[in-house]
């Protein structure tokens, strides 16, 4: 089961995801900045909720890949000030989350590397 | 087994603290998916038209646009419909086998991996597209989601401790084949009551 010893990084990525989701309406911005926000939102949910679970905690650094979108997209798109500073923030938040590993009591016999490091000669 | 390893799991895999397979980790995974089959076939009911209202607290006509949209029409039947026999799937494969299954049946747990998996994919996909798309969000589809994704995890300590089981028979020589159908597993069982018995002797 869920294995959520030290899984507060990866739950409060979860939960920023959720705000992502959130935040075009409560903060009223449309626009392309709404589509990211939508879609970028439930992936980072998937991502903090399936990384929760100690056996695969190492799928957080997709979270590293979601923030930095975060980080980048406004530019280019030239966000309105509200969804820019909201996507900045969350972005930040969500790549430095990505690092934090967390503890997981459980072992898992060597994890998924064990599968593969026995194969090199 | 050495006196003080891990006295409580027995079945435990080498190397691992929990036994994957054990009944505490595995009916809570199965109990989700038959709330899970349950939300879907509600969702598909309304979708067949057997019931004539689908229920939505918080987004209006929200529910009414995401399950009469294009997009959940594209196969035969309705895709809430596809979405509750993959529950069905994720629960039957959680729950058959015993507590060594992760290396007595590889098959079924990784029957079980692959049907959880791609489910919990295919739900935050639908999710995505329903604002994005349609403008419009479903409670009971966000519901049914979360419940998938709510599985991944947990489903996937069992999958792993049964490919490194397989990994160890290959590394030992073994037949991949036959220790996919834990036919390697009986055959080693069968040798260790044999020596036990040689030592008691």
């Amino acid at each position: 089961m869920a294995l959520l010893t030290g899984a507060w990084a990866q739950l409060a990525t979860a939960a920023a995801g959720l705000w992502l989701m959130a935040a075009p309406t409560v903060l009223g911005y449309g626009g392309f900045a709404q589509s990211v926000d939508r879609m970028v939102g439930p992936i980072a949910v998937s991502v903090g909720v399936v990384a929760a679970s100690g056996v695969v905690r190492g799928v957080r650094w997709l979270g590293l890949a979601l923030g930095l979108a975060l980080l980048i997209i406004p530019w280019p798109a030239g966000y309105g000030t509200i969804p820019l500073v909201n996507s900045l923030i969350t972005g930040g938040v969500v790549v430095v989350l990505a690092f934090v590993r967390g503890a997981v009591k459980d072992r898992y016999g060597g994890g998924w590397s064990a599968l593969v490091q026995k194969l090199l000669p | 087994m050495t006196a003080g390893t891990q006295p409580d799991q027995p079945d435990a895999p080498p190397g691992w603290s929990n036994n994957p397979s054990s009944w505490a980790q595995r009916l809570p995974i199965v109990g989700l998916a038959m709330v899970g089959f349950a939300v879907a076939s509600s969702l598909a009911l309304y979708q067949w038209r057997i019931v004539p209202s689908v229920w939505e607290p918080f987004f209006g006509e929200g529910s009414r646009v995401v399950l009469n949209s294009g997009v959940s029409r594209v196969l035969p039947i309705p895709d809430a419909a596809l979405g509750a026999l993959s529950y069905l799937l994720d629960a039957i494969t959680g729950a058959v086998g015993g507590t060594r299954r992760w290396r007595s049946m590889p098959w079924i747990v990784v029957l079980f991996g692959l049907a959880v998996g791609p489910l919990g994919v295919v739900s935050v996909l639908l999710v995505i597209l329903q604002p994005v798309v349609y403008g419009a969000w479903c409670t009971l589809c966000l519901v049914s989601a979360s419940i998938s994704l709510l599985m991944i995890g947990p489903a996937l300590d069992e999958f792993l401790a049964s490919l490194q089981e397989l990994r160890r028979v290959h590394d030992r020589g073994g037949s991949l084949w036959r220790a996919f159908w834990g036919l390697e597993d009986q055959a080693r069982e069968h040798k260790e009551e044999g020596e036990h018995a040689s030592w008691r002797s």
